[in-house]
């Protein structure tokens, strides 16, 4: 290992001194006393540079100045020159963070910062326009401390999907959608965005659609009142008959319509869970499958109940469900086909499956069935009838009793709906009976 | 005692179970705050069902204050706490127990408010019930922020805003008298608004309990009974006092 050139001249210097020493206690006498002499000095000299290194250390600006080289001036200068450089890079920080702060400000969205414990690390200007966040108090504070919609709380010890919606504490009448985001080490990042409008503008449609609909059920009920009269008036002229048992159908398909539009608005505008009667579902099942054997021309129509199971549900939903996915099945499905409905076991759950030898749905087309008013062919559903609303009817029941839909089709073969619902939702007969609603509680 | 001097335990498994208790009440302050809205909305929107579900659901608050009770006993017990930590339990112990109580309020309000739904709607739609209601909704907030960053300051402005629920219902009372007397077909429909009235009151005062718990866990001092202008000076004090210090 070479010896730095500093080191080297540290070392010349103290051999010299001792030298010197040495032949002055030789000239004078008392050798001993005057090395020990000597190099009381030299530590002295070193204290001295030590104490003044330390206090450069310490924070104090000048630096010692009297000495251009050897050991202990370059020390000090690299000293120096360590300083210099953590304090640019202080002042790059401080400027970065600046940026990053002034541009998060702008933000209209809030941006939260949590731990692994939902503590607050940080947030910007909009959480406290939105939330209500001190800046000066409330980092450290576990986030649920603060926003305490239970929605909210228990979404951040599961997030269950992507976001949850919550009115805003801060607020009146805003209502906020967040979503959380984990990222680095246990951390997550809690977005919140103002969705006031958007829930506004949801608002105006359902309640435009309800009040549509029930304004226009009105009139249609006097013109199929007087379609009716005239269908049954023997002096109505033949070359009528035809025309006004048309418009009785397209007057019937109407109110269809605007009946299965009503109870979709129902649906959306509910809780999103719905009740939890008891349901005889097989019994049900049985009953729309008598109807529909009555008018299903030819087609052949089974029903299968393999397990005594029960739902617990809203039973006029339960019987949209059915009926709806019964009445496409029979509608879609030539003479001669059959149509299979049954109720089984499915895991913890149940599932009810109508399954037919129709005519089936294009695989391109079948995440779109359940929109309102698709068709898959207008040309062949303005023969076939039907409302167009129908799948989203059970679309949306079926979400409110937590279950689900799957859809298998093949053009030409026929198509199976299986509607999943989960364990929450099944009653065994026998067992627990379903929980109504518990009566008036005494005030 | 700040926020920040909950962490200074010897024994961090200590530190937790203060923070997990202190962060159930809130969690409980919050499902209490969430019923009250509900009640009111089923009000407002003469929603019977959703007024007998806030009734359904207020078993859940119950349940809530016996589990955060028991936890309060088991660290009462096997920690000993002293001083800060002493008084926090103490203070949480009195919170649950009138957070329990404004959840029966609402409980209330949401039955009333189901049979209110199917009768006859006055041309204001119960304007001064809801304005009532968003100022008790605003102090139980309070209570509850100021609960959860122990801030003696907010806690006080809580406090004083009870005096205007108080005026509000004394106004609520006497029409409500003034409409019966004129007209004793409604007497029925008017009492009935005049226990939501009644309810909401009450969690307003509830809620000023909760505030007075917080001085008394941020600063030591009991300020129960002793009177608004006897409470704010004390407050002033000590906030002076905090910050010659800092």
């Amino acid at each position: 290992m070479r010896l730095p050139q500093r080191w080297v001249s540290q070392l010349g210097i103290l051999t010299t001194w001792l030298v010197v020493a040495l032949l002055l206690g030789a000239w004078f006498g008392g050798v001993s006393w005057w090395i020990v002499g000597a190099l009381g000095i030299y530590l002295a000299h070193v204290l001295r540079q030590v104490y003044l290194l330390d206090r450069v250390l310490e924070g104090e600006k000048r630096m010692p100045s009297f000495e251009t080289r050897g050991l202990w001036a370059e020390m000090f200068a690299r000293v120096d020159k360590i300083r210099a450089k953590s304090r640019s890079r202080k002042k790059k920080y401080h400027r970065l963070l600046r940026e990053v702060w002034e541009s998060t400000g702008v933000l209209r969205d809030a941006g939260i910062i949590l731990n692994a414990a939902n503590e607050i690390l940080w947030f910007n200007p909009a959480a406290t326009r939105l939330l209500g966040l001190d800046p000066s108090r409330d980092i450290g504070n576990r986030l649920d401390n603060l926003v305490r919609h239970p929605d909210f709380v228990r979404h951040l010890a599961e997030p269950k999907g992507e976001d949850v919606t919550i009115p805003s504490p801060h607020r009146p009448d805003c209502w906020l959608s967040i979503t959380l985001i984990p990222y680095g080490q246990n951390q997550r990042l809690a977005i919140v965005r103002d969705i006031t409008r958007q829930m506004r503008l949801e608002t105006m449609r359902r309640d435009f659609v309800a009040n549509a609909s029930h304004e226009l059920r009105s009139p249609l009920t006097v013109i199929s009142g007087y379609l009716d009269a005239l269908a049954e008036d023997d002096e109505l002229p033949e070359s009528w008959r035809r025309p006004v048992s048309e418009m009785q159908r397209q007057a019937e398909r109407m109110t269809g319509i605007l009946e299965d539009l009503i109870e979709l608005t129902r649906l959306e505008s509910a809780e999103p869970a719905a009740r939890q009667d008891f349901v005889d579902i097989a019994a049900l099942l049985g009953q729309i499958v008598d109807e529909f054997r009555q008018r299903a021309e030819g087609k052949t129509l089974e029903l299968h109940v393999e397990t005594d199971a029960a739902l617990l549900g809203k039973e006029v939903e339960i019987h949209s469900i059915a009926y709806n996915l019964i009445d496409n099945a029979v509608r879609f499905t030539p003479p001669s086909g059959r149509i299979d409905v049954t109720w089984r076991p499915d895991g913890d759950g149940a599932a009810l499956v109508v399954a037919d030898t129709g005519i089936g749905i294009p695989r391109d087309q079948i995440a779109r069935v359940t929109e309102r008013f698709y068709r898959v062919d207008p040309g062949r559903s303005r023969a076939t009838g039907g409302t167009g609303l129908g799948l989203a009817i059970v679309k949306h029941a079926l979400q409110r009793h937590g279950g689900s839909l799957e859809i298998d089709s093949r053009e030409g073969e026929g198509s199976t709906f299986t509607c999943r619902f989960p364990a929450a939702r099944i009653a065994r007969r026998g067992g627990e009976a379903g929980r109504t609603a518990s009566a008036q509680a005494a005030v | 005692m700040e926020v920040e001097d909950l962490g200074h335990h010897i024994s961090r498994r200590f530190n937790e179970d203060l923070e997990r208790v202190r962060n159930a009440v809130l969690t409980m302050g919050g499902l209490v705050e969430d019923q009250l809205d509900r009640a009111m909305r089923a009000l407002a929107e003469a929603d019977s069902e959703l007024g007998l579900k806030v009734a359904e659901n207020d078993a859940k608050v119950n349940r809530m204050e016996v589990s955060i009770d028991e936890e309060c006993s088991r660290i009462l017990a096997t920690r000993a706490p002293a001083a800060g930590d002493l008084r926090l339990i103490i203070a949480i112990i009195k919170t649950i127990t009138d957070l329990e109580r404004v959840g029966d309020e609402a409980e209330k309000i949401g039955v009333l408010a189901a049979r209110l739904a199917g009768q006859e709607r006055p041309s204001t739609n119960y304007r001064e019930l809801r304005n009532l209601a968003q100022h008790v909704k605003e102090m139980l907030r309070g209570a509850l922020d100021a609960f959860a960053r122990l801030d003696a300051k907010a806690a006080l402005a809580v406090v004083k805003a009870d005096d205007v629920v108080d005026e509000e219902y004394e106004s609520i009372y006497r029409q409500g008298l003034t409409f019966m007397i004129e007209d004793p077909r409604t007497i029925s429909r008017v009492m009935d608004t005049m226990w939501v009235a009644r309810a909401l009151e009450r969690i307003g005062d509830h809620a000023k309990n909760i505030c007075e718990y917080v001085i008394f866990m941020v600063h030591g001092k009991d300020l129960r009974y002793t009177g608004l202008d006897h409470i704010e000076a004390e407050v002033q004090e000590a906030v002076r006092r905090r910050e010659s210090r800092s």
